[in-house]
C-alpha cells in the first residue's frame, strides 16, 4: 500500500487525527531537526525548536495553505524559529567572536575532518539569511524553485544568494586557514 | 580577471545539478579556454562537497515522544482556549527554566506514607523554587543521563542541608514506574513537588518510593539525610514489569550544594 503523500495526512491532521499528525512529524522531525542544528550549532537549541517548531505546525493547521506543499510551511517555519531562536539569545555576535581567527594559517593542509569542523564553524560565521539558503540546498536538498517557495522569494534571487553565500563561506575557510 | 556572470551562473548550476544539457556544453567550452573559471569550478565543487558531507544527524531518540506528549487531544478548530500554545512556544516542554521564572502551576503535595506519622517534617515549600529552573552541571549535583526507547532525560541529586533532592527531568513513551530505593533506614521520605502536570501518582513505603510517569514530567522527589552520611539510592525504571534502566545515584559527605 501506498504512504499517504503530506497533503493527505495534512487534511487528516485538521480533522484531529493525531495519528496523520505522528506521520507527519516521524517524516520531517530529522530533517527539521538538523536544520535547525546548521543554524543554531547547539543540539539543545536544536531540539527545543523542532519541538517548537512542530507544536507550531499542530497549533496553525486550520490556516494552512493546501496550495503550498508541507515541506516548504514546515521547513519555513524551522528557519524562521532558528533566526528567532538566535536573535532572542543574542548568539550570532558571539559565534562570530568565538569562531574568528582559529586557523593554523592559509599554509596549513586540512584533512576532512578538518574541513568538515571548518566548515561547521564558517557556517555560523555568515548572516543566517546565508546560511539558511545552504541549509535549504545542502542539508535539505532542495532545488532552486523550492528554495525560492520556502524563503518566498524569486528563483533568481535564490541562485544570487546561493553564490555570495558560497563566496563567503570560502572566505571565512580561508581566514580559517582552511581553504 | 573577472569570470562572466553568465560562466559563474552556469558552474552553479551545474554544481546545484540544475542545469540543462544545452547549458552543460555552453559550461564546457567556456571551462575550456578559461583557467580562472577552471579554478572556480573546482573551488566551488570542492565547498559544494565538503557542505554536502556534513553529517547528517539524529534527533535525540525520545523527541517525537516529547512533542506528542505537548500535543493536546483536540485539534485547534475543536479547541475554545488558542493561548495554550503560547505558553509552550515560550517554554518548550524540554526546557522548563523560563515557564517557572515566570511562575507557572506548581503543585507540591505530600503522600500518604508508613513514615509519615512519626517523623518530624522539614517544610519543603520553600525549596520548591530549587526545581524550578534547569539544573546545572556543577560540584555537589551528581547528574545521571537516560537516553532509552522507553524513558528519557536526566535524574540530578543533590542536597539542601539534611535534604537530599533527587530531580527528575524526564520524558515517557509510555507508563513508566520509577521505583527509588535506599538502605539506609536514617533516611526517610520528606516530600514530592511536581512540576506543571497534575496528577502524579506516588507511593512511599520505608526504604522505597515509588512514582509514575506517562509523558513529560518534572519531579522532585525530597529524602531527608538527618545524619548526613554517605547514602546510595537506586533508582530502577520499569515498562511494565521490565526493567528497563537501572542506576545508582550516591551523595557523598561535604558535597554540600546547599
Amino acid at each position: 500500500m501506498n504512504k499517504p503523500d503530506d497533503k493527505e495526512l495534512m487534511e487528516r491532521c485538521v480533522k484531529g487525527d493525531r495519528q496523520a499528525f505522528e506521520t507527519l512529524l516521524v517524516r520531517y522531525e530529522k530533517p527539521v531537526y538538523n536544520a535547525a542544528y546548521r543554524m543554531l550549532h547547539n543540539a539543545d537549541d536544536a531540539r527545543d525548536v523542532t519541538q517548537t517548531v512542530f507544536l507550531k505546525v499542530y497549533e496553525n493547521l486550520d490556516q494552512y495553505d493546501p496550495a503550498h506543499r508541507f515541506f516548504s510551511w514546515v521547513y519555513r517555519i524551522a528557519l524562521n524559529e532558528s533566526i528567532n531562536w538566535l536573535k532572542k539569545s543574542n548568539r550570532q555576535q558571539a559565534l562570530d567572536h568565538d569562531t574568528a581567527d582559529q586557523g593554523d594559517g592559509p599554509e596549513a593542509m586540512a584533512s576532512d575532518e578538518q574541513l568538515g569542523e571548518g566548515m561547521e564553524a564558517a557556517l555560523m560565521r555568515i548572516s543566517s539569511d546565508y546560511r539558511a539558503v545552504i541549509i535549504l540546498k545542502h542539508v535539505l536538498g532542495c532545488s532552486y524553485i523550492e528554495i525560492s517557495e520556502v524563503l518566498d522569494i524569486p528563483e533568481k534571487k535564490v541562485k544570487s544568494r546561493l553564490y555570495t553565500a558560497r563566496q563567503l563561506l570560502q572566505e571565512r575557510l580561508t581566514q580559517q586557514g582552511l581553504h | 580577471m573577472a569570470i562572466d556572470p553568465n560562466i559563474v551562473e552556469l558552474i552553479n548550476a551545474d554544481i546545484d545539478g540544475e542545469i540543462s544539457p544545452e547549458q552543460k556544453q555552453e559550461l564546457e567550452a567556456a571551462l575550456a579556454g578559461n583557467p580562472a573559471a577552471q579554478a572556480m569550478y573546482t573551488e566551488l565543487s570542492g565547498l559544494s562537497s565538503t557542505l554536502d558531507e556534513l553529517p547528517d544527524l539524529d534527533p535525540p531518540p525520545h523527541l517525537k515522544h516529547a512533542i506528542m506528549a505537548a500535543v493536546p487531544a483536540a485539534p485547534p478548530a475543536a479547541r475554545s482556549d488558542g493561548h495554550w500554545i503560547r505558553s509552550l512556544f515560550a517554554a518548550p516542554a524540554l526546557r522548563y527554566a523560563g515557564m517557572f521564572a515566570a511562575g507557572a502551576l506548581l503543585t507540591l503535595s505530600l503522600v500518604s506514607s508508613d513514615q509519615l506519622s512519626e517523623r518530624a517534617f522539614t517544610d519543603v515549600t520553600g525549596l520548591v523554587g530549587t526545581i524550578s529552573s534547569e539544573v546545572p552541571d556543577g560540584p555537589g549535583i551528581q547528574i545521571t543521563r537516560i537516553d532509552r526507547p522507553e524513558v528519557a532525560g536526566r535524574v540530578s541529586l543533590r542536597n539542601s542541608g539534611p535534604l537530599l533532592i533527587v530531580d527528575f527531568d524526564l520524558v515517557s513513551a509510555g507508563p513508566v514506574d520509577i521505583v527509588a530505593s535506599y538502605s539506609d533506614q536514617t533516611v526517610w521520605f520528606n516530600g514530592f513537588a511536581q512540576l506543571e502536570s497534575p496528577g502524579a501518582s506516588i507511593s512511599a513505603e520505608s526504604g522505597r518510593v515509588t512514582m509514575q510517569i506517562h509523558g513529560k514530567r518534572r519531579y522532585a522527589l525530597f529524602l531527608r539525610n538527618a545524619s548526613e552520611r554517605e547514602i546510595a539510592i537506586n533508582l530502577q525504571f520499569k515498562s511494565g514489569d521490565n526493567v528497563v534502566y537501572d542506576t545508582d545515584v550516591t551523595y557523598a559527605q561535604g558535597a554540600d550544594g546547599g
